[in-house]
């Protein structure tokens, strides 16, 4: 009954239930999205991993790759050697280690000698200004009984993700490729990858293989048929190493079957007693700190989208990948990498459907916790829904409750305001005056809102279109330009409209509740497919909810002026070049490099991050400014 | 082609010609080194029975259980490929038999049936498919409507059939299906000496599906070289193609280890090469062998039912300057051609064949094959996809004639109208043509979803030093959920397509070339726990938002009200006009109610 009553009163307070109400609910929603992920590191909310896919049964094989193929790979890397001695000029310390035709074609002479199928590809992509280009040579073991139905992927790039040359990982695909091509057992074609760099080679092979490759990507002369399963390998220096650094992310926040990990680390750990790491954490304690440092990070690399590696590329075809980096100076050497590697793909050459038991959803905290969507998806939606809850209440606000003027200065003002809206407006358009307004559906005058988000959401293709487009030399003027212009554009906007149309109280209520509606509902989509971003962006969002045109009726002028200067000062420190700054300055990054990886992420690898950026949190974002804006400028 | 390649067609088809009038009962073995140390082992044993003795039930070379089966069937002519593999013809050269005994991946069978209608013979070829099923222990029944075509113009009859009858051609393939041992012993059981000597004696199943490339066939036609003489003739092959290193390793020991480091063979003449540093050398000379290493068996002997003692079944392919030793006894003659030599078999005498290492300078010429092709699926998604077939006439002068006929399950839906073809010239330039460029003629029966599956049927040339491309877009269809096989996420396999040329050089028969299998995913359900988690959740967040939903917007009225409201009588719906009216002018006090 107590409750009852509580409710009741409620419903009898109309300013509380529109006004305060919302805005409790939606700060509440933010605290709880950001505790739910703060505990998501505890035993309780996670889980340990298993192998869901029965058919993998990882290193219950014995892998022989030891002995004299060790001999080899030294004769293979001899060779390579020199072939990069041959390419040096006189008299230089290094070596060239560019990938010429040279190095192709003596890729290409062993996997002809060893009795490969071999094709090369030729590519080029232009990005902002830059031009990159490379040939990738690949080769084909067709299964012995096989039909081209099914095909692994091993790939070793000339030059690895922090662009080393990975002469070991190149030496010991070619080696692998000899040792594998003895077997019988294989069922599906084993195709071995040499492209020149991780970053676009891949990207160039992988779209060719499925036919979706742009004008300046060769096709494929050489084919096998769906892909299974993907293995990157680099081990770019001489000495041995200690343990292996598992890769997973794709591009846009996609990740790999959780089966595909699980399996490397169970064969890695498990079989081969290597020590393995993910996200760069190299001391891993399993405490809290640490596991929410391992969740933090492959967040931020989930929401930036970014390929982390040549596997990242194989995610948008539902391919499952993952990049085998050695680490640190221990006692395994090649063979015993070798080895993991035959070990993996003797699990992947069982599966007998396509990687589809595991996860695809999930947050890795430590190489054997993981916490899958159904623990973690409440979080983004939670501040996701904050926007929502806040937008629900302010359509309701402009249709059952006037405002909060009315208590204060009931009727009177309400008719005076409306009749001046009156004079400059059509005569149908004016909302019917009532002095018992709260009680009647008040006409909501829905023209300025929707044309204003709408036309805003359609301003952010331009500085999408720019960031993506000019020269890579003037990005950093491009981001300041753009500060400048984001400081600009909202108080311009505000002074032109509010002295042009003088807009209803009840309209910039309308343009937030647009807004925050359209961001909420992007948000909550973007949830199920990136969390990471959708959780970042909803958070540098969440001032919006709780920044209105501050009303020049009830507030004095200078606390007014005062407030919204602070207000547009807080917004302006959360704009999206001004975060991109930030955060280059954290990780003591270019502005220029990232900014020309983002553009190359958008023309080859596909990234969606930056729509997300000023499509839809830049317009949210300027439509908040606007509302600040307001209540500098309006009477 | 030249001359020297259609030998072994030439002398196959001679033979055959000449035993199928003579004798009654042939079996040759046809050996033949490939490069990449695979070795050709062709299977051949043909049977005939007189077409009276055939109706009168009294079978002797022809084997009974067939012969029952096909005369229950109204069965005329009967065509049955067990494949595995994929012949690799840019090493090998080109197909034995020129793929005529050859099908596409897994099980692919085609008959002449003798029924008065298509219905009658729809019936007949499901008794037909479900018998066989059972002789050959292969899944053969799975062979309904939906599996079945007509094709017009792709196969073209064997034998001599009297102009009375009334044939009807029905093909199926079962491009899923495992070819292995359950098929072979059937298989050796139809043999008049079933394994046990003769050529076929070699047949191991450990080794025979250890091959890289398999294929069995059986044929069944009628023959006539007379007028009013008759015969059945049955036509059984085996072909494998063989690793010769991997055949050899012995049984007890088959894993490819890594061999010891001082039996390694390394390029000496490497700066670098040392004790523990090799550049692996590729032997250049011939491998050797002998069939006793290669199949885990001797012959034993030839099969005394073979009527001509004094033919020579097993032949072998090599230089004649390679030295090959035989079995005393056995009788070796070396062809004018200087590649071939055969030998006699004594009855039940075993024999072996060894042909040591060897460096040999001349090698034996291997055709260019006609034409190549290749057929892939392209794009991605669940929701649409793209053929491409790619067909190369390696020719520099000749334009290539072809019959190309595919059936896609009905669950690939094709759009014939996005049909594009794509001509590239030896310059690697690539232009857009019309399709209508290259195909002459199409035979289209489009699918009906769960009843039949597209056919496809289209003739076309190829101009000479060209490679052409066509491709077309489909669509996957959704299945209902029963439909799912229990490895859903596999995919579907999508038969191969058959290609056939058209005799050239004076050649009887069409040459067949057939494109690897395909492997289609499509949408499918998670069948999983996770899939039952989100329907159950979504189910309670349903309900939870429904019913909250409804106290939202429920307006809440007065019993009296809401009687008079639902009341038919004039004065009810005036009552209820009234209310309406209230609520409009005072708004929705009631909902204050």
């Amino acid at each position: 009954m107590a409750l009852k009553s509580a409710i009741r009163k409620v419903r009898s307070n109309p300013h509380f239930l529109f006004v305060h109400l919302p805005h409790i609910l939606s700060f509440i929603c933010i605290v709880a999205g950001v505790v739910w992920l703060l505990l998501l590191p505890l035993n309780d909310y996670s889980r340990q991993t298993y192998i869901s896919e029965n058919a993998l049964l990882p290193g219950q094989v014995h892998a022989y790759f030891s002995g004299s193929e060790q001999h080899i790979f030294r004769g293979y890397k001899k060779e390579l050697e020199g072939v990069l001695e041959g390419q040096t000029a006189e008299g230089q310390e290094a070596w060239n280690d560019a990938f010429t035709p040279a190095v192709s074609d003596k890729i290409q002479s062993i996997l002809k000698a060893t009795g490969l199928k071999v094709a090369t590809q030729n590519y080029e992509y232009t990005s902002s200004g830059i031009t990159h280009q490379g040939q990738n040579v690949y080769a084909i073991i067709q299964a012995p009984r096989g039909d081209a139905t099914e095909a692994i992927v091993l790939v070793a790039a000339w030059k690895t993700v922090e662009d080393e040359l990975n002469l070991n990982g190149v030496t010991l695909a070619l080696t692998l490729a000899r040792y594998f091509k003895r077997w019988s057992l294989w069922s599906k074609d084993i195709i071995f990858l040499f492209p020149p760099d991780s970053k676009a080679g891949t990207q160039a092979w992988i779209d060719a293989y499925h036919d979706m490759q742009p004008a300046f990507v060769q096709p494929l002369p050489l084919k096998s048929g769906a892909l299974q399963g993907g293995l990157v390998i680099e081990y770019p220096f001489d000495h041995r190493f200690e343990s292996l650094h598992i890769l997973y992310d794709g591009v846009n926040g996609q990740l790999p079957n959780l089966d595909l990990f699980n399996t490397a680390i169970s064969i890695t750990g498990g079989q081969m007693g290597i020590g393995t790491n993910l996200q760069e954490m190299w001391d891993h304690d399993d405490s809290y700190e640490m596991r929410l440092q391992t969740i933090m990070r492959g967040m931020v690399k989930q929401g930036f989208g970014y390929a982390t590696g040549p596997h990242s590329s194989f995610m948008p075809y539902h391919i499952d990948a993952i990049t085998l980096q050695t680490k640190g100076e221990g006692w395994q050497d090649e063979m015993a990498l070798g080895r993991t590697v035959e070990s993996l793909c003797r699990s992947l050459n069982n599966l007998l459907e396509h990687l589809h038991q595991s996860f695809f959803f999930y947050l890795l905290m430590q190489t054997n916790r993981f916490v899958s969507i159904g623990t973690y998806l409440p979080s983004a939606m939670l501040i996701a829904g904050n926007f929502t809850i806040m937008a629900i209440a302010l359509w309701l606000r402009t249709g059952y409750y006037p405002g909060s003027q009315q208590a204060s200065k009931p009727t009177e003002e309400q008719v005076t305001t409306t009749t001046t809206t009156t004079e400059k407006h059509d005569d149908k358009q004016a909302p019917p005056a009532k002095a018992d307004a709260s009680n009647n559906i008040i006409e909501r005058q829905l023209a300025l809102p929707l044309t204003l988000v709408v036309s805003l959401h359609l301003l952010g293709l331009i500085p999408l279109y720019i960031f993506n487009n000019i020269p890579h030399q003037y990005y950093p003027t491009a981001t300041y330009t753009s500060i400048l212009a984001n400081f600009i554009l909202p108080l311009l906007l505000s002074a032109t409209l509010s002295h042009t149309l003088t807009p209803h109280p009840q309209q910039y209520h309308l343009i937030k509740s647009f807004s925050l509606l359209i961001l909420g509902l992007f948000l909550s989509t973007l949830a199920t497919l990136n969390f990471s971003l959708s959780f970042m962006v909803g958070l540098l969002c969440a001032p919006l909810s709780f920044i209105h045109r501050i009303n020049p009726q009830t507030t004095s002028r200078p606390l007014r002026y005062i407030l919204s200067t602070l207000a547009l000062a807080l917004l302006n420190v959360l704009s999206p070049p001004v975060v991109l700054l930030a955060v280059c300055w954290y990780f003591g990054a270019d502005v220029e490099t990232v900014l020309t990886q983002a553009a190359f992420g958008w023309d080859v690898w596909g990234v969606w991050t930056q729509v997300v950026v000023w499509c839809v949190w830049w317009p949210a974002w300027v439509a908040g400014c606007a509302l600040v804006g307001f209540s500098l400028f309006s009477s | 082609m030249t001359v020297l390649s259609l030998l072994t067609l030439l002398f196959v088809v001679a033979l055959s010609s000449f035993t199928s009038a003579t004798s009654d009962y042939h079996e040759s073995l046809y050996l033949q080194p490939l490069p990449q140390s695979s070795l050709l082992a062709s299977f051949n044993f043909r049977g005939n029975e007189s077409q009276k003795s055939f109706d009168e039930r009294h079978f002797r070379y022809f084997p009974r259980a067939l012969g029952q089966i096909l005369q229950h069937a109204n069965t005329k002519e009967l065509h049955l490929r067990f494949t595995t593999g994929r012949w690799d013809a840019e090493s090998w050269g080109p197909r034995p038999w020129n793929g005529s005994k050859e099908g596409g991946t897994g099980v692919e069978l085609w008959a002449w049936i003798d029924a008065p209608n298509d219905e009658a013979a729809s019936a007949k070829w499901i008794t037909l498919t479900q018998s066989l099923s059972g002789l050959f222990c292969a899944s053969l029944n799975f062979i309904d409507s939906t599996r079945t075509t007509r094709p017009v113009a792709s196969f073209e009859l064997m034998g001599d059939h009297p102009a009375s009858s009334n044939l009807h051609l029905l093909h199926g393939t079962l491009p899923g299906e495992v070819v292995c041992t359950e098929n072979l012993t059937p298989f050796l059981k139809l043999l008049p000496c079933k394994g046990k000597a003769g050529v076929s004696s070699l047949l191991d199943g450990h080794k025979l599906f250890d091959a890289s490339w398999q294929s069995m066939s059986v044929d069944v036609s009628p023959v006539c070289p007379q007028p009013g003489e008759c015969y059945v003739h049955v036509d059984q092959t085996v072909d494998i193609v063989l690793d010769i290193d991997r055949s050899k390793r012995p049984r007890g020991n088959p894993i490819p280890r890594p061999v010891p480091s001082d039996q390694l063979a390394c390029d000496t003449s490497k700066p670098y090469h040392s004790e523990d540093t090799c550049y692996p050398l590729e032997s250049t000379s011939e491998k050797g062998w002998s069939l006793t290493e290669i199949f885990g068996r001797t012959l034993s002997g030839a099969c005394p039912l073979t009527d001509n003692a004094s033919q020579e079944p097993v032949c072998l392919r090599v230089p004649h300057e390679r030295e090959v030793i035989v079995t005393p006894g056995a009788v070796e003659t070396k062809r004018p051609d200087g590649f071939t030599r055969c030998f006699t078999l004594e009855p039940s005498t075993p024999f072996d064949l060894t042909i040591p290492e060897q460096e040999v300078t001349t090698h034996v010429p291997l055709d260019e094959p006609v034409l190549s092709a290749e057929r892939t699926i392209v794009g991605h998604g669940q929701e649409r996809g793209g053929m491409r077939i790619i067909f190369d006439n390696p020719s520099a002068s000749n334009s290539v004639d072809f019959i190309y006929f595919e059936t896609l399950p009905w669950f690939l839906r094709p759009y014939v109208h996005t049909l594009q073809a794509s001509i590239t010239g030896r310059d690697g330039l690539r232009q857009q043509v019309p399709a209508s460029q290259f195909i002459r003629e199409s035979f289209y029966r489009p699918a009906i979803d769960r009843e039949r599956g597209t056919q496809l049927e289209l003739a076309m040339t190829i101009p000479p030093a060209s490679t052409v491309t066509l491709t077309y877009d489909f669509e996957k269809a959704i299945l209902r959920y029963t439909e799912y096989p229990p490895d859903a996420n596999r995919g579907f396999n999508v038969a191969p397509a058959v290609i056939k040329l058209d005799a050239a050089n004076g050649q009887n028969h069409p040459i067949y070339i057939r494109t690897t299998s395909l492997l289609l995913p499509l949408p499918t359900p998670d069948f999983s726990m996770p899939y039952n988690v989100i329907i159950l959740t979504s189910t309670v967040v349903a309900l939870a938002f429904g019913s909250i939903f409804n106290l939202l917007v429920r307006r809440f009225v007065t019993a009296e009200e809401a009687s008079a409201l639902t009341a038919q009588t004039l004065k009810g719906r005036l009552g209820g006009k009234i209310v309406a009216l209230r609520d409009r002018i005072k708004g929705k006090t009631a909902k204050k109610e």
